[in-house]
């Protein structure tokens, strides 16, 4: 099953001009292949402890609500084959609504939002289902090419529970009209790939009245030893 | 069903993805204390100074790292973000098994897709001799992947990611 998912199937390559950051960081040689299932191996366990309440509600953290448009974030972790990957630890982090990252480098000239850091943590179920409660970050300019502006995003880190599972990707909005002049979002070749990354509005997981719903599961490599998890 | 792409980490990530004691890797039982050190550079030489490096290994036992119920942290497990001149540092035990070494995932701003490679704390005739690097087991470049001793229980590694003596990576 890994073989199926090497590099250049699925993931951009390491060199793609469009991206400038990726001309002095890309390997020049190939890389090597080791045996089938090198990192097919248990990974590491995070302790229930390391999540607590109300850290996947990126909502809940100021004085007060954050500026946005609130949304409810869910989706579901699984493997290739479809099975789900649980008690798996999900980090995000995301701009604010104005497009700002609480973040020392980032300069650009949007305000900070004292009501929102844009950080969030939680574990899969035991069906591999997530939820986060944030609002919508927008979209800021970068200095990659003349007039250079990233679509709205959020980035997920995921542990999975085999090395081989191990990603970050990042999701993106569906209809946002940056999407097709944004080099990050098009370095992956396949275009069915890249709509992978969008997630979809779904009202009914919204809260009426409060919060829109948005929904996106993420696939990663299958592995041996995939359904285990705390 | 197909895998969702990797994208880049980018620049913004410090706060969210920092672990307390990350860079302080726990087991259930403590082995002989090291430290690995080293630095990341680019193609041009200079320092990346907003990379993120994870690190698992074997416990000093040798056996899988499993869970150690006190611990903050995964066992076994280390993450640190790199300081502004490139520098990173890790304090963990030494791996047991036959050929201690660590299995290392670097994420940067500039990379679409996380590099894998792996640090041997051994040295060069053994690490030849080990059936994992077999691909590579005649090739100059494996020196890569070999840390240099300094005093007792330090042992320094760079990595280069791109151009003259580009650090080996391995696909997955």
């Amino acid at each position: 099953m890994n073989d199926m998912t090497r590099q250049g199937a699925v993931d951009p390559p390491y060199l793609y001009p469009g991206y400038r950051s990726t001309t002095l960081r890309s390997p020049l040689e190939p890389l090597v292949e080791l045996a089938q299932g090198a990192f097919d191996v248990p990974g590491p366990l995070v302790p229930k402890s390391f999540v607590r309440d109300q850290d996947n509600d990126l909502t809940m953290h100021g004085k007060s609500a954050p500026l946005g448009e609130k949304m409810i974030l869910t989706g579901r972790l699984v493997d290739e084959a479809e099975r789900p990957i649980r008690h798996s630890l999900v980090e995000i982090w995301q701009a604010n609504a104005s497009g700002r990252y609480h973040h020392p480098g980032d300069q650009h000239d949007a305000p900070l939002d004292p009501n929102f850091t844009g950080i969030g943590r939680t574990f899969t179920d035991a069906d591999g289902w997530y939820r986060f409660v944030t609002i919508k970050p927008g979209a800021y300019p970068w200095q990659n090419h003349p007039f250079a502006w990233r679509p709205n995003h959020i980035h997920f880190s995921l542990l999975g529970n085999a090395p081989v599972q191990r990603l970050i990707t990042q999701m993106y909005f569906p209809g946002d009209p940056l999407l097709p002049i944004d080099p990050v979002f098009n370095s992956v070749p396949d275009e069915t790939a890249r709509a992978r990354m969008v997630s979809t509005l779904v009202l009914e997981t919204g809260i009426e009245g409060i919060a829109l719903g948005y929904r996106f599961d993420i696939v990663l490599a299958g592995a041996k030893s995939n359904p285990m998890g705390l | 069903m197909s895998r969702t792409p990797s994208q880049t980490i980018g620049p913004f990530f410090h706060e969210s993805l920092r672990w307390r004691d990350g860079g302080k890797v726990a087991f259930a039982a403590k082995g002989r204390p090291i430290v690995l050190a080293g630095r990341v550079f680019d193609g041009a030489g200079k320092p990346v100074g907003d990379a993120m490096i994870e690190t698992w290994q074997l416990s000093p036992t040798g056996a899988p790292a499993g869970a150690a119920p006190d611990a903050a942290n995964p066992s076994g497990y280390g993450r640190v973000e790199t300081a502004k001149d490139g520098s990173f540092r890790f304090e963990t035990s030494m791996p047991g098994g036959a050929l201690p070494c660590i299995d290392i995932t670097i994420f940067a701003r500039g990379l679409l897709k996380a590099l894998r490679t792996r640090v041997y704390l051994a040295d060069e005739e053994h690490v030849r001799a080990d059936p994992y690097l077999k691909p590579i087991a005649a090739s100059a470049r494996l020196k890569t992947l070999i840390a240099a001793k300094s005093g007792d229980s330090e042992y320094r590694w760079d990595i280069r990611l791109q151009g003259e003596g580009e650090t080996v990576f391995f696909a997955f």
